[in-house]
């Protein structure tokens, strides 16, 4: 294959600039996957629309409630709920809602079980569409959608077993790992403190450190996932043993790449912050600056790991994509003489 | 019939016993009574006790001064002994916590409590020393593993009128901060800390053992406790700090006096900040306030002053004036972690000295920590002063207190406060705009009712309700009864039902029956009924519409604009408890009805034969009840917006669950 100079630098703001890029030349993509996205809500969605439906009935409270949050009524409802009807309380609504799901993540939190199945059920929706995001955004360039959807396929199964390596580790780390941190280790420090910024600034570094930790495994994860794809790899063990080859020998790169992802996901949490919607004013208003949110959100992501297959592609020689299939020349004598110049 | 003779001496005696009457003139057994006492103060101490931070033990010594003021003689002698209810996990107090599912967590061995008496003896020119004869008694439940109750028999029984001083001495170990008392790191919460007679009253003693869902009943007395502490400390107590001693080795003693109280509290640390403002109200008397701070909350001061001077001065208005002229107010060391730390000692009352409780970052538009900080203060009045027995019915301090507190809020903080969610381990903070405070729900409490609506009585004795239940009836149910209540009988009454129970209730044990009494008597109504079902019923509210048709008078021509039809309103009760209401009927022609219906049947039907069509329905429009649990029933409407409301918030929720899933996903 001949070299391509606009083949990107082999830097981490290049390949974090790269990965922009190619996020933002595949609008397809990512509008599909925000459709879909939205699509995965929908039962569950109007599960809940029928539930409120009901509760309200013919009721006078509608009048208010059909403009402004009625804390009354939305407690009133969720006091008689059972399981998804217990999510809808004010703790969704606006920037407070993303700061609630963030800290049930990191206060390791149960989701409720119907939101619970929904995450499990995205996170394997994720991991089919994983095989034709990565062979896109390596390839640079549009592909068909029976080729996308080919590439889900071949890699879905791949990915599946590398999930079964992975998860293992996750849950370690949020069952044996996060007690420690956050039980064990701050109870001991806590004990006798009584200076809540103190506190603060402890388990703030706890969670550093517990995020360093998920950072090392979705790096691993990662680039796990981008060397089976650019290399076609079959063996997801192997995989994952060159990944970590690959992180090894370029530690602080790597890492800083990732990093200046989760710092674009954090400039779009502070935008996020400055714009996310009241719970009264215009309906069009709300559905649009949260669906636009969840679309750089998605987006963002598909930065993220574009990033990474750039950067890979740009560190590694052999690395550019493979996937066109080598030419087959022609049996003539012209053919033949181009092959072969004197 | 024997006649009297009149006797030279007469014109004498009758002065004497003038002064006796005026109480110029001090006869022994009677030493503390002065003409300005406002109490019988028959339970006076005079206590000594020293501090050792370092082991956490208090070495205290005291004489107890009791009078008899029970028409019945005491044969023995009863004591509370409450730190003893955190000294081993067999307690009553700690099986209670457990089987409300609130277990305690983090008290190790060397965090529990105790309190040893090590002398009991009565005084006088040859004492008797009665610590050989005492011993533990459970007369509520029999754990004879629960400490909390001292019984002494006595070899002569104290005669009604009669007073006997008790010299004691004690060892506590001051706990892990649990409940109501404790200590994190250098700073010692110290309440319920000395043997505390119990109160002898016609029945006998009424000293129960110590419950997880009660407090504390005691009579008032006169109390002088000289506290020893290490040099340098700040100490705030109940009562007024008259003095200050070098105790040698590095301590200081303070000395706190406080006349017509029935408890005595105090806390200690070197690192509190000390803020001193007065409290002048027109028409009130002064009031200096003493305001003890954790370092980190320095700039909250003013949010403190704010709600302590708001609650003086509408509870003075609404109540009676606070009868002492100091107050202090003790931020606690804040809880962020209660399973290391200990529980909180914030958000409790004791004359003359409050804990409230703050949070470094706490939102303006929250309501800490001006909420605790009303309701404890407005606990001076209920509790301080009107001095109800807690732990047989705890919701005439904290039932009524929570009313009354939510009302000042709703009057000084308008349109303030909304909901705060607390995040990352409890250390952020988040305020939501859109969900509003308001005074019904969240003042009041109703969405805490729901649970456990039909839980209880408020005439079962407290202690003897599930501990689950116990704090949500005696809180919740009573404050949204008497809110009901007001919205019946209008605020100027309520008012006047309020001031006179406070004028009556001050420095005595009122019952429940004189509460019920005097609304009766100051509304000029009877309201048996009011409180046959509030407060006498464990039933539950809930009236809804419940169904609205309309058929067309002649069938020949149901269509012609003339025509008349027959609407029918059905409104149901479904709960238990039973209230009149009124039901309001708007037709479509502007025109409306308000049907007053007894609220006795399961259902009743309103008929209305008219030309217009019923346009909306309202049960109690003015929302006078309630404690009826589910308000969203009690409407309906031809137009109803169900659909719209619906989809909006629907919208909003798909937003939230998207985030969810992106979020997760991340890691896959």
């Amino acid at each position: 294959m001949p070299f391509s100079p606009d083949r990107p630098r082999a830097t981490v703001l290049g390949a974090f600039l790269e990965g922009w890029r190619r996020a933002i030349v595949a609008p397809v993509v990512t509008v599909s996957i925000f459709v879909a996205t939205l699509l995965f809500t929908l039962p569950l969605a109007f599960a809940l629309r029928g539930m409120l439906e009901t509760h309200l009935g013919q009721s006078m409270v509608a009048d208010r409630a059909q403009w402004n949050w009625d804390e009354g009524w939305a407690t009133e409802f969720a006091s008689q709920a059972q399981g998804l009807g217990r999510t809808f309380t004010h703790e969704m609504l606006g920037f407070g809602g993303t700061m609630s799901i963030s800290s049930g993540l990191l206060d390791a939190r149960p989701l409720a079980p119907a939101v619970a199945g929904a995450v499990v059920a995205y996170v394997m929706f994720w991991i089919f569409l994983s095989g034709g995001i990565l062979d896109r955004l390596a390839r640079a360039r549009p592909v068909r959608t029976h080729a996308f959807f080919a590439a889900c396929g071949v890699y879905f199964v791949r990915f599946l077993r590398l999930a079964l390596f992975i998860a293992p580790i996750y849950w370690v780390l949020f069952r044996w790992l996060h007690p420690l941190l956050f039980t064990t280790i701050y109870d001991r420090l806590t004990r006798d403190m009584t200076s809540e910024q103190q506190a603060l600034l402890l388990r703030g570094g706890l969670y550093l450190i517990f995020l360093a930790a998920l950072m090392l495994v979705s790096l691993m994860a990662d680039f796990a996932k981008v060397r089976a794809v650019v290399e076609d790899r079959r063996s997801m063990l192997a995989a994952l043993g060159a990944s970590l080859r690959f992180i090894r020998r370029r530690p602080l790169r790597t890492v800083t790449l990732y990093l200046l992802n989760v710092l674009a996901l954090l400039v779009l949490a502070r935008l996020w912050l400055q714009i996310a919607p009241p719970g009264w004013g215009p309906t069009w208003r709300a559905l649009l600056l949260t669906q636009l949110f969840v679309l750089a959100r998605l987006w963002a992501r598909l930065a993220f790991i574009a990033s990474e297959v750039a950067f890979f592609q740009g560190e590694l020689a052999h690395a550019q994509y493979t996937a066109t299939p080598d030419p087959i020349w022609p049996e003539s004598p012209s053919a033949e003489s181009v092959a072969r110049p004197r | 019939m024997l006649a009297l003779r009149p006797s030279r001496f007469m014109p004498a005696l009758r002065f004497v016993l003038a002064l006796l009457v005026v109480g110029l003139i001090e006869v022994p057994g009677a030493a503390r009574q002065t003409t300005t006492a406002r109490s019988p103060e028959n339970a006076s101490y005079s206590i000594d006790a020293r501090l050792d931070p370092v082991n956490r033990l208090i070495y205290a010594t005291g004489r107890l001064t009791w009078r008899n003021i029970a028409p019945v003689p005491a044969t023995e002698l009863r004591f509370h002994l409450y730190w003893n209810a955190w000294r081993s996990p067999n307690s009553t107090w700690m099986r209670e916590r457990a089987l409300a599912g609130t277990p305690v967590r983090a008290l190790r061995d060397e965090d529990l409590a105790l309190i040893d008496v090590t002398k009991l003896a009565l005084a006088g020119t040859a004492p008797v020393d009665l610590l050989p004869r005492a011993r533990f008694i459970s007369p509520d439940d029999g754990n004879a593993e629960d400490r909390t109750v001292l019984s002494v028999p006595l070899d002569r029984p104290v005669a009604p009128g009669e007073t006997i001083d008790v010299d004691m001495s004690w060892n506590a170990h001051v706990p892990r901060a649990v409940s109501t008392a404790g200590v994190i790191d250098n700073t010692f919460f110290v309440a319920q800390w000395f043997p505390k007679i119990g109160v002898l009253d016609a029945n006998g003693w009424n000293c129960h053992q110590y419950h997880a869902a009660t407090e504390f009943f005691a009579d008032f007395g006169a109390y002088d406790v000289r506290l020893t502490v290490p040099a340098g400390w700040i100490v705030g107590a109940t009562g007024k700090e008259v003095s200050q001693t070098d105790a040698g080795s590095g301590a200081t003693t303070h000395r706190f006096v406080e006349r017509d109280v029935h408890d005595f509290a105090w806390v200690t640390s070197p690192s509190l900040v000390e803020v001193r403002d007065r409290f002048a109200e027109p028409g009130l008397p002064a009031v200096d306030l003493r305001l003890l701070l954790q370092p980190d909350h320095r700039r909250e001061t003013e949010r403190h002053l704010t709600a302590a001077r708001a609650t003086l001065k509408l509870y003075g208005q609404w109540f009676g004036p606070y009868p002492y002229d100091h107050l202090t107010i003790v931020d606690p060391v804040p809880i962020f972690n209660e399973a290391a730390q200990g529980a909180s000692t914030g958000g409790m009352e004791y004359p003359t000295l409050v804990t409230t409780g703050m949070r470094w970052f706490s939102p303006w538009a929250g309501t800490a920590p001006q909420a605790v900080t009303v309701h404890e203060i407005g606990h001076q009045f209920l509790y301080g002063v009107v001095a109800t027995n807690e732990v047989e019915h705890a919701w005439m301090d904290e039932g009524i207190n929570t009313y009354a507190a939510a009302r000042v809020l709703d009057e000084t903080y308008p349109d303030r406060f909304v909901m705060v969610n607390r995040y990352f381990g409890g250390l952020a903070a988040w305020a939501f705009d859109d969900a509003r405070w308001t005074r019904i729900v969240d003042g009041d409490r109703l969405n805490g009712l729901r649970p456990f609506a039909s839980a209880d009585s408020l005439t079962t004795p407290t202690w003897k309700m599930r501990p689950r239940a116990a704090g949500v009836i005696s809180y919740n149910k009573t404050a949204l009864a008497l809110h009901t209540l007001e919205r019946v009988v209008g605020w100027d009454v309520m008012q006047r039902i309020l001031a006179t129970y406070y004028a009556r209730g001050s420095f005595r044990h009122p019952a429940p029956d004189e509460f019920y009494a005097i609304a009766s008597e100051v509304s000029g109504q009877d309201l048996t009924w009011f409180f046959d079902a509030a407060f006498r019923s464990a039933s539950s509210f809930d009236y809804r519409v419940e169904s609205v048709t309309a058929i067309a008078a002649d069938q020949t021509a149901p269509a012609s604009p003339a025509a008349t039809t027959i609407s029918t309103v059905v409104v149901r009760r479904d709960g238990d408890g039973v209230f009149p209401i009124d039901v309001r009927v708007t037709f479509d022609d502007g025109s409306s009805v308000t049907e007053r219906w007894d609220g006795r049947e399961r259902s009743y039907a309103f008929r209305y034969r008219r030309g217009a069509h019923v346009k909306t329905v309202e049960v109690d429009p003015d929302r006078v009840l309630l404690l009826d649990l589910n308000y969203t029933n009690n409407s309906w409407t031809a137009q109803p917006h169900a659909a719209a409301a619906a989809d909006r918030w629907t919208l909003h929720w798909i937003a939230w669950l998207e985030q969810v899933l992106v979020t997760y996903a991340f890691f896959s």
